[in-house]
């Protein structure tokens, strides 16, 4: 008996603590996937300790009723699969509303072991829960855990198992006289349906459920006479009179096992929540926690390790612990006060700012500050601007490339404290190491190192926002945004839930997409899939920094404007789509459990920052891998002298990739940026934004104007999102013509948003043409008609029948 | 009978009939929301409610509100 193999599922209220149980219980023997057909998680693990014994974690769901995916999916695994037992956990704070499934689950004719977690927390709020007798009326073995603090655990475990070994299946709670009457006469109609699972499909066939298998539907109308009977002596239809019934056994299971204290008293969770939640410091709470959680992740810790990410790890190096960084700077600062702010350089500069040359001032600054960092850049940005103009009068560069060219002796990295060389320096003194030749040294460290490596920068600032999205979600405050928010969303035709996933969106828009699972209704769920890509993810961070350093001189609204615009996006898309045939009707209520509020443990948090950014590293380490090798196969074949051919020192006009942005260029004359750069730029953005960036140098925006930059930038923002991201869309509308159709609605939009601001720009700037304003305003005015027109005809009618 | 769109904060009331569709109906009760149970209002904002049935808050738009009789 002992190498049997035993299946426990799972199963519990959301917020009930089962994940925190499942983890407890398999430790690290967790595989995650899809249950088969549908997009709900599946979670399954080894038991610690017991590797025969499998842990089924089916999703938190309040019923076996089908009203969503999850409890549909969690029921036809407990029927079909028929596992050994089922571990229930209930939350003791909350006996009541638990212990309705618990009734459903006691039917399946399967051993059930009910689990009591936080029971510290009864304990703690005064309320008594006599174990025993708990155990003793619902006929199954019942013990008490703390899945946060781990104890009982081992014991429920265990318990389980001997449930599993046993075979004894859980008796059914007992209705009322007539009921039962009723459900034994059903059970006879059910012929050729196994023993055990007869009581189950009476009460569904008597609750008239509408996702039975096809041989039971089809016995299904020979009962309707024995409910109908029944429905009449309650004066009630046959779902509500199961569902009070399940009630009532509760509240008198209850009675005498459960002390409840201080009713009607307002817990802690209830006074944060009439502050949270309060009508008028909602909106400024929720600000105020956003602006916080992104102030420290994108401009302090996660701009410090990005740096320190792509220049050091992925760049030159890194000073290990910071020793040996501030001498090394001095002696950079030292170097430059000598050999580069010369007094030519000094006076060029300062005639340029008279002159008033874009950028003269920030290296003027620089200079007087004697910072050689900030000096590096406000040169690298504006130096060919000092070049330029005036016959080259201004010009510093032959200075600064002679002080600092191949030939000049600069204080050298090793030289000051511990120095480690970043990957791509080790790489290539590998490399170097075993004579590879250049096509495959080039491949490696300039297209491999160099692109996958530009991507990875982006992870600690995606892992730091994941950390923080994880907290909000764990403390509860995630559930409260959602109320919050539903009230202004419901104005546009979205829930508050479709808030959630545009949140995480912010971080990388594939868990955004995914999180959209919470949504019930199906119309909901598809339109917030569809706009949550909307949002500026993470990814398209870097873009946004280098329009607005670039063209706008590091304006202070270009950023905000980015997040302005996608919200814009989302909400005109609801509007929109709402008022179209296939979206029509309200969104569904808005029903969600808050949970109380409580600090989630460190563990929690990194698991599932970990889960959400592993999925990105391997997103890079896949398709960004793959894109990147293309890139560089793209720029570095081509034509040298008519001659075609590998040149690692390519012109991009000349390569592959330039002719092939030649070629599609002309899509994007009207939007103003029909530019070879820019078209690859944007192509290769459908791979992954963060390659934008790569494509472009900082200095390569010569062919731009401020407004067709903007253009370019509202375009790829708006834009179908990356491969990986429409993977998402794709797997979650499980529809190939719904995301062809997310796809399609993304693009359009994009491309209308980014000719109106160029072409009605335009005639501001005095350079627009008739025709383009002209079409300009008929986009703006189709889509105003868009947004007030009436909602769709047959919608109507039913609200008028209604 | 008045909808739990006007109930006083804090005090209790017992739930005398749900309206809507049989699905949302289901879902309520699912979540607690039975005839004949009580109901506690916690707090309330712009018409949406934060509502204290069988020990769990939950939250509920105010179409919602409005369907549920007390």
């Amino acid at each position: 008996m002992a190498d049997q193999k035993l299946t426990i599922a799972l199963a519990g209220n959301p917020n009930s603590g089962k994940t925190t149980l499942f983890n407890a219980l398999t430790g690290s023997n967790q595989f995650v996937g899809n249950w088969p057909g549908v997009t709900v998680e599946k979670k399954e693990g080894r038991l610690k300790g017991n590797k025969d014994v499998l842990i089924e974690d089916l999703p938190g769901i309040y019923s076996l009723s089908p009203y969503t995916t999850e409890e549909v999916v969690s029921r036809n695994f407990l029927v079909d699969e028929n596992p050994d037992a089922i571990l229930n956990i209930v939350d003791g704070t909350n006996l009541e509303r638990n212990l309705y499934l618990t009734t459903q689950l006691l039917e399946l004719g399967i051993p059930v072991v009910v689990a009591v977690n936080m029971s510290d927390l009864v304990a703690k709020n005064g309320d008594k829960l006599d174990l025993k007798k708990l155990s003793a009326q619902l006929g199954v073995k019942a013990v008490e855990i703390s899945a946060l603090k781990g104890t009982g655990i081992n014991e429920a475990a265990e318990l389980a198992v001997e449930a599993a070994k046993s075979k004894k299946a859980a008796k059914p709670v007992a209705f009322a006289k007539d009921i039962e009457g009723a459900l034994k006469e059903i059970e006879d109609l059910l012929a050729g349906v196994p023993e055990h699972l007869k009581r189950w499909f009476a009460v569904k066939v008597f609750e008239r459920d509408d996702k039975l298998p096809e041989n039971i539907a089809a016995l299904a109308p020979k009962a309707e006479e024995i409910i109908k009977k029944i429905e009449t002596a309650h004066d009630d239809d046959s779902e509500s009179i199961i569902t009070n019934e399940r009630y009532e056994y509760i509240a008198r299971t209850l009675k005498g096992t459960y002390g409840k204290k201080g009713a009607g008293e307002l817990s802690t969770s209830d006074k944060i929540d009439q502050i949270v939640t309060n009508r008028w410091l909602a909106l400024p709470i929720f600000a105020l926690v956003m602006w916080l959680v992104y102030y420290v992740s994108v401009t302090t810790i996660g701009t410090f390790v990005t740096d320190w990410t792509n220049d050091g790890l992925f760049g030159d190096g890194y000073y290990l612990f910071g020793n040996g960084r501030e001498e090394f700077t001095d002696a950079m600062n030292e170097y430059y006060a000598e050999n580069v702010f010369t007094e030519e350089v000094v006076a060029n500069v300062d005639k340029a700012v008279e002159a008033g040359i874009t950028g003269a001032e920030d290296i003027q600054a620089a200079i007087a500050d004697g910072d050689y960092e900030a000096f590096d850049e406000a040169y690298g940005f504006y130096g060919a601007e000092l070049d330029e103009k005036a016959d080259g009068a201004y010009s510093i560069s032959e200075v600064v490339d002679t002080a600092l060219g191949e030939d000049a002796e600069l204080p050298a990295n090793e030289d000051y404290g511990t120095w480690v060389p970043g990957v791509p320096v080790l790489v290539e003194g590998l490399l170097d190491a075993i004579n590879c030749n250049d096509f495959v040294k080039s491949l490696v460290i300039d297209g491999i190192v160099g692109g996958v490596g530009a991507v990875l920068g982006f992870v600690p600032q995606m892992f730091v926002l994941f950390a923080f999205l994880a907290f909000l979600e764990a403390c509860g405050y995630m559930a409260r945004v959602a109320f919050v928010m539903d009230r202004i969303f419901r104005k546009f035709g979205l829930s508050g839930k479709s808030f959630i996933p545009v949140l995480i969106g912010t971080g990388c828009g594939v868990p955004g997409v995914m999180a959209s699972r919470t949504i019930e209704n199906e119309r909901d769920r598809r339109m917030t899939i569809m706009t949550t890509t909307f949002i500026p993810c993470g990814a398209k961070l870097p873009i946004i920094a280098l329009i607005s350093s670039a063209l706008f001189r590091k304006a202070s609204w270009v950023a905000p404007s980015a997040y302005f615009l996608g919200m814009a996006a989302i909400i005109i898309s609801g509007i929109i789509l709402k008022k179209t045939k296939m979206f029509a009707g309200d969104p569904a209520p808005f029903v969600m459990e808050l949970p109380a509020y409580h600090w989630p443990t460190v563990g929690n948090i990194l698991r599932s920052m970990w889960e959400r950014g592993w999925s990105f590293i391997k997103k890079a380490g896949s398709i960004i891998l793959l894109s990147s090798i293309v890139i560089w196969l793209g720029s570095t074949f081509g034509w040298t002298d008519g001659a075609f051919g590998w040149n690692p020192d390519l012109e991009l006009e000349s390569s592959v990739l330039g002719a092939i942005g030649n070629g599609v260029k002309w899509i994007f004359a009207p939007l103003g940026f029909a530019e070879i750069k820019a078209t690859i730029a944007t192509v290769m953005g459908l791979v992954a934004k963060e390659e934008v960036v790569g494509v472009f140098g900082v200095l390569d925006f010569e062919g731009l104007t401020k407004l067709a930059g903007y253009s370019f930038l509202a375009f790829n923002l708006l834009c179908a999102p990356c491969f990986a991201a429409i993977g998402a869309i794709r797997r979650e509308m499980n529809n190939a013509k719904w995301t062809w159709f997310a796809i399609g609605y993304q693009c359009v939009l994009a491309y209308a948003v980014a000719f109106v601001i160029y072409q009605i720009g335009s005639m501001f700037t005095g350079s627009g043409n008739i025709i383009g304003a002209v079409c300009a305003f008929a986009v703006v005015a189709l889509v105003v008609w868009l947004l007030v027109r009436p909602y769709d005809e047959a919608k109507t009618l039913k609200t008028v029948k209604a | 009978m008045m909808p739990l769109i006007v109930a006083d904060k804090g005090k209790e009331y017992k739930i005398l009939k749900i309206g809507g569709n049989a699905e949302v109906r289901q879902h309520l009760a699912d979540l607690g929301f039975v005839v004949g149970g009580s109901v506690c209002v916690i707090s309330e904002a712009a018409g949406n409610l934060i509502v204290n049935v069988k020990e769990s808050r939950v939250g509920i738009g105010k179409d919602l509100a409005m369907k549920i009789m007390i």
